[in-house]
């Protein structure tokens, strides 16, 4: 028998299902607190924020962290008996909550670091215990008329009934429909969570609730689900989404009073309650797997190896073909298996895309407390998450829309007191779109209604003219160590950010970024990033004095270039160029100067040759030296005049100028070697 | 009227409408790709993009000359490719009258040819309209574009077939 | 297997793997629970009782009100530790009850004795 697990091995999974409850909690806590400014109740929200933390504690208890066992256990306390009285959250209480979220998030990024959480800091705990669950307001609620039947009014709580009762009011239609699992609809992939996730798109689930019916030829299983709707759209598209005929909703209509909260079923009041499932909310039941992006790469590079295998069993079946096999049917196979890794590559990369709405989302929690700190007051508007992209571009770009709201929120929107002054509404507004701008590119803008700049403040600052325009202004804000702010202010530093901001999106990502302001009115910053990048792992090499980067895939193999082992052999009359050969283990391998072949000058001899195959036999280039593995973004080259064989792009190395990327293989197909290389043999 | 840079190679003035001219530069080196034309003398990041550097004078079959304070990169854009041109020096914007174009006349240097779309008289000077096009195909070169040749053996090798 | 955490169904289906002969069928909510019930026999459930559609307890009465389920064994895992909700779970139908957070030992222990070491198959 094997024995039992460390659980803490579970860690890293643990981290990323604890990022999401905690995110998840921050939205609702948002959504709570505005809410609560309009004097309205919002359980839906508590009963999430609440099965959030209960979760959180009960999985880092199993994990053993104990700074958010304490923390998540302080919070959850107190939203139960919110929870239980159906009382409205005091305002105040959703600030401390906030900081409690915050606090588990920190221990997070702590453990994510690989470091020891630090215990949870006795403000925060003595701030959490304080909190008061005084009485406050009952919600208001509204009169209407649903018919039911009691079995199932009865188990309905009084939150659905009045969320049925509005929704009705509000001119929607209420529906019951119901669903039959059997074994032959879970084989079509039908099961009742893909059913609540189709009938989440054309309606609003109030409740599902599990009903025993007799076995029957419809009902295999003698189970049946009641779906509870509200919805606006017609009939047919619902009765689709459930998988069964319009004419088997029911409509529920008549009257209904519903109870007071006090007499509603009590056999959970020490246990959580239901809460009806809403798909748009819980990333975690979208059907989305969350992958760590380290597995990703880890799969990348198994991937990688295949490649390599493939290259020897071409050679294997090279060598076979060379002894008179008849290798036609193998060489098929091989073909295809080389088919099927290319689309598996081009699966693993299409993994990578992640929606922008994961970068967008974090902005309003990151708007709040700036709005904080720096007591103004911001609108936010977000548009457009719907697109795509690879996730390290998302992780690039995410520091620098931080960076662009902060200038906004720090620098470029005025106090209430000066915008009501300048006749602009109090609140300021911060828009961030973001759309495909064509299937390679997204373009995202983050504009202001503040300020705008000063050309003549950041000029003089930089001790340059006047820009005459926007893009001149871009320029001089990213020239490096430019402040417009003699003093370092609290949330944005010396706004030092904008020539990071210019390199990440320029240099890193290939991207360009651009200006509009206007001094009084706003300002907009535009971002166009490319979709997805080609990032790789390649070995970067010096030949005759210059820089070149290889894919690691691509190589088979790096050796040392020994004077003594090569054997020259001269270009023949038929047009080969002139190689060397190199003996190594039983084998010869032909050997090309690089340098040569692009007809550079050779400074240093070549000490190193990376070999790679061609059809499966090795053939080796003489380099000067290796510089290292790194990983490189490649940066495509595609315009006629530079498309050169064994080119298949630039990158940059950090010094600003291209550097070439080279495709060995390819290379090695655009000569051939003298037949005498090929048949020595040692 | 129509606002035209005008920049200098080898002595000659010439003019670019504005519209296709994205942006200049100072000249801070290119990367020489290897397996090109001569007169592509690499590539160079302009912007956070990786384009071709076309050196005009290799271009009009002219000698190289190292570059000077005044050199200067005009990054042009033509029917979506962006491409930098290399020209001696390049400091005016001017608007020109298109009714005073007048066909272009014989040119210096074969390589040149049909590189030029016409000319136009500003006061005393003769300026050159480039044809922008023409300057950035590859067909101007009938050699193979792929081409390694062997400095010591002088051999050509067998291409692919 | 019922726990909406993919974690926590992890970290069971890791430490009753000891007991040899088992598989396992996960659930992420309450209602997959009762529908995979209803389609396949099973000689187990660990359920957990914080979930968001329907919650443990619904999913045990909903149990225990079926003639084919009422004598499945049901092992409840749950976040809390004090006495008064075993006592209520008990009462509501459970076969067993542990509080977050139980070593794998304690979890093989309780499926071992619900098992009557049989071959098993768990929900």
């Amino acid at each position: 028998m094997t024995a039992p697990p460390d659980l803490k091995d579970f860690l890293s999974s643990f981290l990323v299902e604890a990022e999401e409850h905690v995110a998840l909690a921050n939205e609702e806590l948002l959504a709570l607190e505005s809410a609560q400014r309009k004097g309205e109740h919002h359980p839906r929200a508590i009963r999430s924020i609440f099965r959030s933390l209960h979760t959180l504690k009960g999985l880092s208890a199993m994990v053993g962290i104990e700074p958010i066992v304490s923390i998540a256990h302080r919070m959850e306390t107190f939203l139960r008996e919110f929870e239980r009285s159906g009382a409205m959250v005091p305002l105040g209480a959703t600030d401390t909550l906030l900081k409690g979220v915050q606090a588990i998030a920190q221990t997070i990024a702590t453990l994510s670091r690989g470091e020891e959480p630090a215990a949870p800091p006795p403000e925060l705990v003595r701030e959490l215990d304080a909190l008061d669950w005084g009485p406050g307001a009952q919600g208001r609620r509204a009169e209407a008329s649903l018919e039911l039947e009691p079995a199932l009014r009865e188990k309905l709580t009084d939150f659905e009934l009045v969320q049925l009762a509005k929704g009705v009011a509000a001119g929607q239609r209420a529906l019951l429909a119901e669903f039959f699992p059997s074994p032959e609809k879970s084989a079509q992939g039908l099961s009742i969570n893909a059913v609540r996730e189709r009938v989440a798109k054309v309606a609003e689930i109030v409740r599902v609730l599990p009903r025993s019916v007799p076995t029957s030829p419809e009902a295999p299983g003698g189970l049946s689900f009641a779906l509870i709707l509200l919805t606006s759209t017609n009939d047919a598209l619902v009765a689709e989404a459930v998988g069964v005929g319009p004419d088997r909703l029911q409509k529920l209509h008549g009257e209904l009073t519903h109870e007071d909260p006090t007499t509603e079923a009590a056999l959970d009041t020490a246990l959580p309650l239901d809460e009806e499932p809403e798909a748009q909310t819980m990333g975690l039941r979208r059907g989305i797997v969350r992958v760590d992006v380290n597995r990703l790469d880890e799969a990348m590079e198994g991937l990688s190896a295949l490649i390599v295998t493939r290259f020897r069993l071409a050679r294997s079946v090279a060598a076979l073909a060379a002894r008179g096999v008849n290798t036609r049917e193998l060489s098929d196979v091989v073909a295809d298996n080389a088919r099927q890794l290319r689309d598996l590559r081009a699966a693993i990369v299409r993994v990578r895309m992640v929606p922008v709405a994961d970068v967008l989302d974090r902005i309003p929690l990151l708007v709040r407390g700036l709005q904080r700190a720096t007591n103004r007051r911001v609108r936010i508007e977000l548009e457009g998450g719907g697109a795509e992209l690879d996730k390290s571009v998302s992780e690039r770009l995410f520091p620098v829309i931080v960076h662009l709201v902060r200038n906004a929120v720090d620098h470029a929107i005025e106090s209430p007191d000066e915008r009501n002054r300048r006749g602009k509404p109090e609140e300021g507004l911060l828009r961030i779109t973001c759309g495909a701008r064509s299937n390679t590119r997204l373009e995202l803008t983050v504009s202001d209604d503040g300020r705008g700049i000063d050309r003549k403040a950041v000029a003089r600052k930089a001790g340059r003219p006047v820009p005459e325009d926007d893009a001149g202004l871009l320029d001089l804000l990213c020239i490096p160590g430019l402040s417009t702010r003699d003093v370092a202010t609290t949330t944005s530093g010396r706004g030092m950010g904008m020539e990071i901001v210019k390199r990440i999106v320029t240099d890193e990502l290939g991207g360009e970024l651009a200006l509009r302001t206007e001094f009084g009115i706003g300002t907009t910053f535009t971002l166009r990033v490319p979709l997805t990048i080609s990032i790789v792992d390649a070995f970067a090499f010096e030949c005759a004095g210059q820089r070149f980067v290889v894919p690691v895939a691509t190589v088979d193999e790096i050796i040392e270039v020994d004077g003594t082992q090569l054997v020259k052999v001269p270009a023949a009359e038929d047009g080969s160029v002139e190689v060397e050969v190199l003996l190594r283990r039983g084998s010869a391998i032909p050997l090309v100067k690089l340098a040569r072949l692009f007809r550079m000058r050779a400074g240093t001899p070549a000490q190193k040759a990376i070999v790679v195959r061609r059809g499966g036999a090795p053939i080796a280039f003489a380099v000067d030296r290796m510089l290292g593995q790194q990983e490189v973004v490649i940066r495509p080259m595609n315009d006629a005049l530079i498309r050169a064989p064994g080119v298949s792009g630039a990158t940059d190395l950090g010094d600003g100028r291209p550097t070439l990327v080279l495709d060995l293989v390819a290379l090695s197909t655009t000569f051939s070697l003298p037949a005498r290389a090929q048949e020595l043999r040692p | 009227m129509t606002l035209h840079v005008l920049f200098v190679v080898a002595d000659v003035t010439y003019a670019l409408p504005v519209e296709n001219i994205l942006q200049m530069e100072s000249f801070m080196g290119a990367t020489r790709v290897p397996g090109t034309r001569d007169y592509v003398i690499g590539v160079a990041t302009v912007r956070g993009k990786v384009v071709p550097v076309i050196d005009l004078r290799l271009r009009f079959g002219l000698p190289a000359v190292p570059p000077t304070l005044d050199t200067r990169l005009i990054v042009t854009e033509v029917g979506g490719r962006v491409i930098a041109l290399l020209v001696d020096s390049a400091r005016e914007v001017v608007p020109l009258d298109p009714s005073q174009n007048q066909p272009a006349p014989e040119m210096v240097g074969e390589r040149s040819a049909g590189l030029v779309r016409g000319m136009h008289a500003q006061g005393p000077r003769l300026l050159l309209l480039l044809d922008l096009p023409k300057v950035l195909s590859e067909r101007a070169y009938d050699h193979d574009p792929i081409a390694f040749l062997d400095d010591e053996t002088q051999h050509r090798p067998a291409l692919p077939g | 297997m019922v726990d909406d955490s993919k974690v926590m169904r992890d970290m069971i289906v890791a430490c009753l793997r000891a007991i040899p002969g088992t598989s396992f069928v996960h659930a992420s909510s309450g209602l997959e629970a009762i529908e995979r019930l209803s389609l396949a026999p099973f000689d187990l459930m660990v359920l957990d009782l914080n979930m968001p559609d329907v919650g443990g307890v619904e999913v045990l009465e909903f149990v225990r009100g079926q003639d084919r389920l009422r004598s499945l064994p049901v092992l409840i895992v749950t976040t809390r530790g004090d006495d008064e909700s075993r006592e209520r779970v008990l009462a509501a139908g459970a076969t067993g009850f542990l509080a977050k957070p139980f070593t794998p030992d304690a979890i093989i222990a309780e499926a071992r004795a619900m098992l009557h070491g049989g071959a098993e198959s768990v929900a």
